[in-house]
């Protein structure tokens, strides 16, 4: 027992060495590039190093979002769903809240009307999440591909919203946007943290953790989902049915995804507009990937990215390097995650030392 | 509608489909050499965004930025290369990655170099006049297909040449192989690394140059973002296509005429919200890859069938 318990320590630390392993070369990488084009070189670590310290609110309104996607992306990537289309299921979800919001009396309670909002938003990212799962499991669609196309038509509809339907009539042209929502749909910001827009929505993303974890861990379902993304075929001896789990994963992920919208809306923005999602979804993506899809590690891979991000932030306002380069680290931490090559590396070269040495001896 | 709207029409068909032949087609060998490839879209924004570079400090030839993104675009194309083949990294995040890092590096190179953010237009452009054919300019409808860019007519031939080399060549059979299977390919004296190596830089090359058809004939500047879901469209495309090289073009051909068409109706000022319109595409994108898959299923299982009734049989 103890044997096994000291295996899975070392086993997780090992797993989090090989993350920093990975953020480290990144870094690096992206250090060498400022340097290349002229820029400050230490500007994206001094930029990291401000949203740990100084702008820690920033950082936590930033990995709201992003841990949430990241969550997102991880419960379909247990079943081996390729979802993309979570920066969709936001848009959709946005869409939902801010239409309720702007329903909803202004005499209605905030929590009742916070409640509307968020069971809306999750309906609608589970719905337009339910497209692409249809497709996969009736038509054998690509849900890649699907799910990215999909992206794009979410993304208009927002559009249409916002010069349409829901238009503010009192702002100009340049602006694309809905009326300002009442403040009994506002969700509460951190107090603490004022004025930044740092929101309860983290605790929300604690909360969603939280129960994602025991679902997966200790629970029939999460087992279940852990066997269908391994092998369908033996989950469908098993007695079990791959269909109908690929549409629960697909409606969880949409349902998050719904939330990550409605607490942009409601907390961050206080409007539906156009362009309020920086691609959260992609970088779920990433996020989930460097975390191993272990739900409590994306908490904490949420939070380097929400770093990261935020730091890109600060470092475009303080000097002036382009915060794309943050971009770039995500990048390059996409492509070293998708090669694995680092980790089997190092310990090769370790091991040749090794024996190097004893030969010595 | 008359006959100039139809012409019109058919000719901004053509001017829409070629980025995306050219990027379905570099795409296409790819998928028939096994690597799942969808980094066309980053491939292409890199490729318009050097296309605008290389006309800016060749002081406003376009010559220089189709040759500088067809370059840039392999060079690019070639990270992708090495992690595919060399560190056999999984194609699908590969592919992503190169989309996120093409965003990235585009935006960031955009104020490095220009100092300018969201577009930038070279100071100086001589735009490449549009090649008219003799004859059929004349023709009414059938001239859509004079007046249009030496890009296009390039693309027309390529289309030609790969079907010829996919399928009538020991290259294109190679390709094919490696796709089938790569120990069967190794068996039969093909290096499956080399092919795919090939392919992957000519997908790079091939989109860089329907990136630099975007930035540097359609209009004449590069912007954050431009190429929007092209590149998937373009995988759409192929798969629609079954992969084969005339299949694929006339199936881009479908999809700039829809985009056309909606173009038309924008025009001519129906009361269809514009954000409705730009859905069209890829609406019929997704609409394209259920059936296409659907018809792949249905074969699949068709052959399942066929075989089971012959081992009834035997």
């Amino acid at each position: 027992m103890r044997t096994k318990d000291n295996s899975r320590i070392i086993a997780s630390v090992e797993t989090v060495a090989k993350q920093i392993v990975l953020i480290i070369i990144a870094l690096a990488l992206a250090t060498i590039f400022l340097a290349v084009s002229g820029y400050e070189p230490f500007a994206i670590v001094e930029g990291i190093w401000n949203s740990l310290t100084v702008d820690i609110a920033g950082t936590i309104r930033w990995m709201t979002p992003l841990a949430l996607s990241g969550l997102a992306v991880c419960v379909t990537y247990k079943a081996e769903v390729f979802n993309l289309g979570v920066d969709g299921q936001i848009y959709m979800g946005a869409s939902a809240a801010a239409a309720v919001a702007l329903f909803v009396p202004e005499s209605l309670n905030q929590g009742v009307s916070l409640v509307f909002i968020f069971l809306a938003a999750m309906a609608a990212g589970a719905a337009f999440a339910m497209i692409p799962a249809l497709m996969k499991v009736y038509l054998n669609t690509n849900e890649i591909v699907s799910t990215l196309l999909l992206n794009f038509v979410a993304e208009l509809f927002v559009e249409y919203l916002v010069t349409g339907p829901l238009r503010d009539p009192s702002e100009g042209t340049n602006l694309n946007a809905s009326e300002i929502l009442s403040e009994n749909t506002w969700l509460p910001r951190l107090s603490y943290f004022q004025p930044s827009t740092a929101n309860v929505g983290f605790y929300i993303a604690v909360i969603v953790m939280i129960i994602l974890a025991f679902v997966f861990y200790k629970t029939a379902f999460g087992h279940e989902i852990k066997i269908v993304g391994a092998n369908p075929t033996l989950a469908r001896y098993a007695g079990m049915k791959p269909k109908k789990t690929i549409f629960q994963v697909m409606a969880l992920s949409g349902m998050i995804g719904g939330i990550v919208g409605a607490i942009e809306v409601t907390a961050v923005q206080h409007r539906l507009l156009t362009g309020f999602n920086p691609d959260f979804g992609m970088t779920g993506i990433v996020v989930t990937l460097l975390a191993n899809n272990n739900p409590i590690g994306v908490l904490f891979s949420g939070a380097f990215f929400g770093a990261i991000h935020n730091g890109g932030i600060n470092m475009e306002r303080l000097t002036s390097v382009p915060s794309a380069v943050t971009d770039i680290v995500t990048g390059i931490i996409f492509l070293m995650i998708g090669a694995k090559f680092v980790l089997p590396r190092l310990k090769k070269l370790a091991a040749e030392k090794k024996s190097t040495g004893k030969g010595g001896n | 509608m008359n006959i100039a709207v139809i012409s019109d029409t058919l000719a901004s068909t053509i001017r829409i489909a070629t980025p995306l032949m050219l990027m379905a087609l570099g795409g296409l060998l790819c998928d028939r050499a096994g690597v799942f490839n969808i980094a066309m879209e980053g491939f292409a924004l890199v490729g318009a965004f050097a296309a605008v570079a290389c006309v800016q400090f060749s002081g406003g030839s376009v010559w220089v930025g189709l040759l500088g993104a067809l370059v840039i675009g392999a060079l690019y194309s070639a990270i992708f290369g090495l992690f595919v083949t060399k560190f056999k990294a999984n194609n699908i995040i590969a592919s992503i990655a190169m989309n996120t890092l093409g965003a990235g590096l585009t935006s960031y190179l955009l104020r490095a170099m220009f100092d300018v953010q969201g577009a930038y237009a070279p100071e100086n452009i001589n735009k490449l006049e549009m090649i008219e054919i003799p004859v059929i300019r004349d023709i009414p409808v059938l001239n859509c297909i004079s007046g249009q860019s030496i890009v296009t007519y390039f693309t027309v031939v390529l289309m030609i040449v790969l079907y010829v080399m996919l399928f009538k060549t020991k290259t294109g059979l190679g390709i094919c192989a490696v796709g089938e299977s790569d120990v069967a390919a190794r068996t039969a004296g093909i290096k499956p690394e080399l092919v795919k190596w090939k392919v992957v830089l000519l997908s790079g090359a091939l989109s860089g140059l329907a990136g630099a058809y975007l930035s540097i004939i359609s209009v004449s500047q590069f912007s954050e973002n431009m190429i929007q879901g092209r590149g998937f469209t373009a995988f759409t495309i192929y798969v629609f296509g079954a992969s084969h090289p005339i299949f694929a073009s006339l199936v881009s051909l479908l999809f700039g005429f829809a985009e056309a068409i909606g173009i038309r109706i924008e025009l001519m000022g129906m009361a269809i919200p514009p954000s409705i319109i730009s859905m069209f595409p890829y609406i019929l994108a997704i609409v394209a890859l259920a059936i296409s898959s659907y018809m792949r299923k249905r074969k699949v299982q068709g052959v399942i069938k066929v075989k089971k009734k012959k081992e009834k049989l035997a």
